[in-house]
């Protein structure tokens, strides 16, 4: 069995051990404790799922979300009119109560996408502006058309003929429990799965994201349908609890409320949106104790808002670093030299020949920046098998042409052929799905995630998990249950590689793969480079400084100088033409 | 009543959007934020000013403490931003001015009550009146000022040295600082500047715009919306948008079978002009 294989295994042993444990407190609360407690701890419980539903857009997908309790009352006003004015408030009996609780999380959820919709391409902070927007507008509204139950002046039925006596609330505390840990255990595994890597690649890098494949629109788009969803059932679950509510209960501060603690507590972690919950209940409860005005606790949120933000970390994080530090659990991972032992040395293994069908065909490409012609009458082909080094000085364009190949830029005069087939009009995720893969000059791989969940996550399923492993360990990477944020950025680099190599694409675009890499490592990377095209059949664009690497890996040469090509075609030839040599090395050259 | 007339009337309220959203306009270029708590410091610091001001110095004495009130509320959260924020993105700048808003909300609710407050109006009626429209007094004041706050703002940033000083921090701060500019004392200096231009806002429109904590979010979220007409860039754009919205409000009046329309109309022109404006991809960085 793989390392990976055990992992899981525990881990998922794990996962039920705590999902059992969160049930077996849930029942000791609801017969052990006096009712008053009972009661509150309800409404733990139902701030806590309105916190989990902001930690997914807030936590995981970054995103400045500021109408959580729009949705919670949108998905509580739904629920009530499907109760008291349709026959599904009966039709399904003791059911009826979760029917009508899920369907007004689902109108909760379309109004999250409608309202998510616009802000899509748009950075946080515009969303917020709407979503601020939509919460003081909702608010407004509901003061004017009440909840249904005002209109009838009736209470909604609890499930499963759960009464409103005291006993009736315990049991209503438990069904809110199960509901709470059904929730907490999907959102868990959503976060650790494909979408959950999703919100967190988008959070860190879109152009990132869009590169490997993925709609950016589509990332952010879930994340706020999946996050108004659950506030949808938050709101369900307050009606339940309280039976009339009124649009006190999902105030535009109290959103604002929540969001700020979400940033404080790190609410995209389970236990922190339990922790931030208690907070948010405990604190006004007691300072009503003591007879102190209730604002004070927004007053003091604010302020630990503030605090979270200029330290750049939440309660969560700091918390889980604390407890790294005291389990001394993998302090650094090994960098890529660690593993050189692993591979072979050798620098003379020869240059594989191409097959001599062309692939990537870039035909005659202009790209104008205002006056400037930053690519100027470009034409380069890229054949089956081959390493194609794109070189030049800095400014010479070399960037600009990975960009507009890999649909980055779109304002571009040429052609762009991948296998024959035009990939003009084509966003970067659809180049990315055709087989255009790229990696960056910047670090684009998120330190939130691990080697093996990026690698997945990249790889979009066209690798299975022993491929994966066997990648990992061709390239001398650290192994695929080690977290990003240990790995240094030159080893981060190589596995960014790695996983792009995963993805199986056609052509491989590599901008200035072995940046950060000594001297050692560039060979080895050398040496695995050139393999690339005859091990996993990709062709591969390099953009390189390093003529030492370029001139052992590559068998064709593009020189780009000012916007236009200077000089391509076979390797030594290119290399000998003194023009390139005066353009690229400058006068030093000869000295 | 009659739609042109309705719509005349709503540009009282249009006026104080333009001139909140030629502000939030200015912070956004030359402080890097999305201020949410922009409206939050004029209101703090007006409520506070007609506590402190005997009542025979009103409305000009409180107007006038009001300003000074917001402006050092202003430079101190322009502190905080500037010192422990200064590299970070613009969403986590504006996030920390949420929670500056929900704090000073909350403390606004706390110190002065949830009532309305006590507030004398310096302009009161109108400044022309026929069958057809009603422009009031205020609808002028604030439009006149968001158009002199704008052409100042203009003015300064492209004639003066403090104004190209500024521009060259808002373009690139590290370079700036290398060249010896005080790049802390500049950025403060716009957050006084619009404190004290929120301070007047509030301080003239408070007896019918801001007469308790809520107009912190309410006058903030129209005044929003005008700003990203100007995609938080064009402050002519913005106060063309806070007219605009605030005309399309007070002609909704004139329609009472979908007067729950009105409240939505600032989300409505924002989603409109976002769908219009971000039809092509945009990506978080340039490369």
């Amino acid at each position: 069995m793989s390392h990976a294989n055990t992992a899981t295994r525990s881990h998922q042993l794990r996962f039920g051990i705590v999902v059992v444990a969160a049930l077996a407190v849930a029942v000791a609360v609801t017969f052990g404790l006096p009712s008053y407690v009972v009661f509150i701890s309800t409404t733990v419980l139902v701030t806590m799922v309105s916190l989990m539903g902001l930690g997914v857009v807030t936590g995981s997908a970054g995103m400045i979300a500021l109408s959580q309790l729009t949705f919670a009352a949108v998905g509580a006003w739904v629920m009530e009119y499907l109760m008291f004015l349709t026959p599904l408030g009966s039709v399904f009996g003791g059911f009826s109560f979760i029917v009508c609780l899920l369907l007004g999380a689902v109108v909760a959820a379309v109004l999250g996408l409608i309202v998510g919709l616009p802000a899509l391409r748009l950075r946080g902070v515009n969303l917020a502006v709407i979503t601020l927007g939509v919460a003081a507008a909702a608010d407004l509204t509901l003061q004017k058309i009440y909840f249904p139950d005002a209109w009838l002046n009736q209470r909604i039925d609890r499930p499963f003929g759960m009464d409103r006596s005291e006993f009736g609330d315990r049991m209503y505390f438990l069904f809110t429990a199960i509901v709470v840990v059904i929730i907490a255990a999907a959102v868990y595994q959503v976060g650790r799965g494909k979408l959950g890597g999703m919100w967190r690649f988008v959070a860190f890098s879109e152009r990132g994201t869009a590169a490997a494949g993925t709609k950016v629109r589509n990332a952010k788009l879930s994340a706020f349908g999946v996050s108004a969803f659950i506030g949808g059932l938050a709101g369900g679950l307050t009606v339940g609890q309280i039976g009339q509510v009124s649009y006190v209960s999902f105030q535009t501060a109290a959103s604002l409320g929540l969001y700020v603690l979400c940033i404080v507590v790190g609410a995209h972690f389970i236990d922190m949106a339990f922790f931030g919950a208690i907070l948010f209940v405990f604190i006004p409860e007691i300072l009503k104790q003591f007879g102190i005005p209730l604002e004070w606790a927004n007053v003091v949120f604010g302020v630990l808002g503030v605090q979270a933000l200029t330290s750049n970390s939440t309660l969560g994080d700091q918390i889980r670093s604390g407890l790294r530090k005291l389990k001394r659990h993998g302090a650094t991972a090994q960098p890529v030299s660690a593993h050189l032992e692993e591979v072979d040395l050798e620098r003379t293994s020869a240059i594989f020949t191409t097959t001599g069908q062309p692939l990537l065909e870039v035909k005659n490409v202009t790209v104008r920046f205002g006056e400037l012609r930053a690519l100027d009458d470009v034409s380069l082909t890229v054949y089956d098998r081959e390493v194609v080094g794109l070189i030049g000085p800095n400014g010479a364009g070399k960037s600009t042409m990975i960009d507009t190949i890999t649909g980055f830029l779109t304002d571009y005069e040429g052609t762009i052929t991948l296998d024959g087939k035009p990939m003009e009009g084509l966003a970067p995720d659809r180049r990315a799905h055709e087989g255009i893969r790229r990696t960056f000059q910047q670090d684009r791989v998120p330190s939130s995630m691990t080697v093996g969940q990026y690698m997945r996550l990249m790889a979009h399923g066209k690798s299975t998990p022993a491929e994966i492993d066997e990648i990992l360990s061709y390239f001398g990477c650290p192994p695929a249950h080690t977290p990003l944020r240990v790995v240094d950025v030159g080893s981060r680099r190589i596995v960014e590689v790695a996983a792009n190599v995963a993805s199986k694409p056609v052509v491989l675009l590599l901008d200035e793969p072995a940046a950060g890499l000594s001297h050692d490592e560039h060979i080895v990377f050398g040496n695995q480079l050139k393999k690339i095209p005859q091990k996993y059949g990709i062709s591969v664009l390099l953009i390189e400084h390093d003529l030492d690497l370029v001139r052992s890996v590559c068998s064709k040469l593009v020189v780009l100088n000012f916007g236009g090509v200077l000089a391509s075609g076979n390797q030594a030839e290119v290399l000998r033409d003194p023009e390139v040599l005066k353009a690229y090395m400058g006068e030093k050259v000869g000295e | 009543m009659n739609p042109l007339l309705a719509l005349s009337v709503g540009l009282t309220a249009g006026g104080t959007f333009a001139l909140f959203g030629v502000l939030l306009t200015i912070m956004s270029r030359l402080g890097k934020v999305v201020n949410f708590s922009q409206v939050a410091v004029g209101t703090f610091g007006v409520f506070l000013a007609i506590r402190l001001v005997p009542k025979d110095m009103q409305p000009w004495g409180a107007i006038l403490v009001g300003m000074l009130v917001a402006m050092v509320l202003s430079i101190l959260i322009g502190f905080v931003i500037a010192k422990w924020l200064g590299d970070a993105p613009v969403s986590t700048r504006s996030a920390a001015t949420v929670a500056i808003l929900l704090g000073l909300y909350s403390l606004a609710n706390l110190l002065f009550g949830t009532r309305p407050q006590p507030v004398l109006a310096p302009f009161k009626g109108p400044i022309l009146q026929t069958d057809l429209v009603n422009i009031s007094q205020l609808a002028v004041v604030t439009t006149v000022t968001a158009i002199l706050v704008a052409v100042g703002a203009k003015l300064m940033l492209r004639y003066t040295l403090v104004g190209t000083r500024l521009r060259a921090v808002s373009d690139r701060q590290d370079a700036a600082e290398l060249m010896g500019i005080n790049v802390m004392g500049l950025q403060l200096g716009v957050w006084a500047v619009t404190g004290l231009i929120a301070g007047f806002g509030v301080g003239v429109v408070a007896n019918i715009q801001a007469t308790d904590a809520n107009s912190m979010i309410t006058i903030l979220i129209p005044s929003a919306a005008a700003a990203l007409v100007g995609a938080f860039r064009r402050l002519d754009l913005a106060i063309v948008g806070g007219l605009g919205i605030g005309a399309l409000q007070g002609l909704l009046t004139a329609f009472p079978s979908i007067v729950l329309l009105k409240d939505w109309i600032p989300i409505l022109v924002i989603v409109v002009f976002l769908l219009w404006t971000e039809r092509k991809e945009v990506w978080d960085v340039a490369r």
